[in-house]
């Protein structure tokens, strides 16, 4: 297995949704390329605070706000 | 019905990056769903047509303010060499941040960083990140949200993560 093949598999490997075969070959490239170890720590690292930076809460004044809108609305229909 | 709406706008605002126009977005989708009235058959059925509904609302409403081109992503991704093997300096090819706590990566110049490169991808990829990694939908479930094959979700959604990690480990690597 090469870098590449082992980035375009990299998502399903992390997912353990790849077939022992090919998760075997890619443990054996990992043994024996650093590039490639640090890639997988920093990719799934980039997974985490990827999903916990766009994890926002809708602030409160904007519920409220929400909570007039519906009712001008649905009270005026 | 409210219960629905952070789900809404998580997804709008992860979407449009844009809290204005999430706010706008919310109730778009709430006006959308009084007219559509009570015809779902489970809350299944409902979740789906809410993040189907936002997702689309979200992207009309960046329509025309898109500056990025998908080919730029490309400037983004991971190079490499004839032989397959990654190209670039060796101290960027192994250079590893990973060990900095959540805590730290998700405050200050970090943060603002990280928030650049969500900033930096194509909406329709900040869609199935949200949907995905946020969300935490299957695969087959985004696709149909966004109307696409489940082979495409899963290239765009390791597109995004690739461009996502190749930004920060430019900015951040230096310093882990």
């Amino acid at each position: 297995m090469i870098c590449r093949e082992l980035i375009d598999i990299l998502d399903d490997y992390l997912d353990g949704a790849l077939a022992p075969e090919f998760v075997r070959d890619l443990e054996r490239h990992l043994e024996g390329c650093a590039p490639c170890r640090a890639y997988i720590a920093t990719y799934r690292k980039t997974r985490e605070v990827g999903a916990a930076a766009t994890r926002v809460d809708m602030p409160q004044e904007m519920k409220a706000r929400l909570r007039r809108f519906l009712a001008d609305k649905l009270g005026g229909a | 019905m409210t219960r629905y709406a952070g789900r809404i706008y998580r997804l709008a605002y992860g979407i449009t990056r844009s809290s204005a126009d999430a706010e706008e977005v919310v109730q778009d989708v709430f006006l959308q769903l009084v007219q559509k009235g009570a015809g779902f058959e489970g809350r299944a059925a409902l979740s789906s047509w809410i993040y189907r509904i936002t997702t689309n609302t979200s992207l009309n409403k960046r329509r025309g303010k898109r500056r990025e081109l998908e080919t730029s992503l490309d400037e983004l991704l991971p190079r490499y060499r004839a032989d397959g093997h990654r190209d670039g300096e060796r101290a960027f090819l192994v250079s590893d941040w990973s060990g900095t706590p959540e805590e730290e990566l998700l405050a200050g110049e970090s943060r603002r960083i990280l928030e650049q490169a969500i900033d930096l991808l194509p909406d329709h990829y900040r869609a199935v990140l949200v949907l995905k990694d946020v969300e935490e939908l299957s695969n087959e479930d985004v696709a149909q949200i966004v109307g696409d094959t489940i082979a495409a979700v899963k290239t765009r959604l390791h597109r995004a993560r690739m461009a996502l990690r190749e930004q920060l480990t430019l900015r951040l690597g230096g310093r882990a």
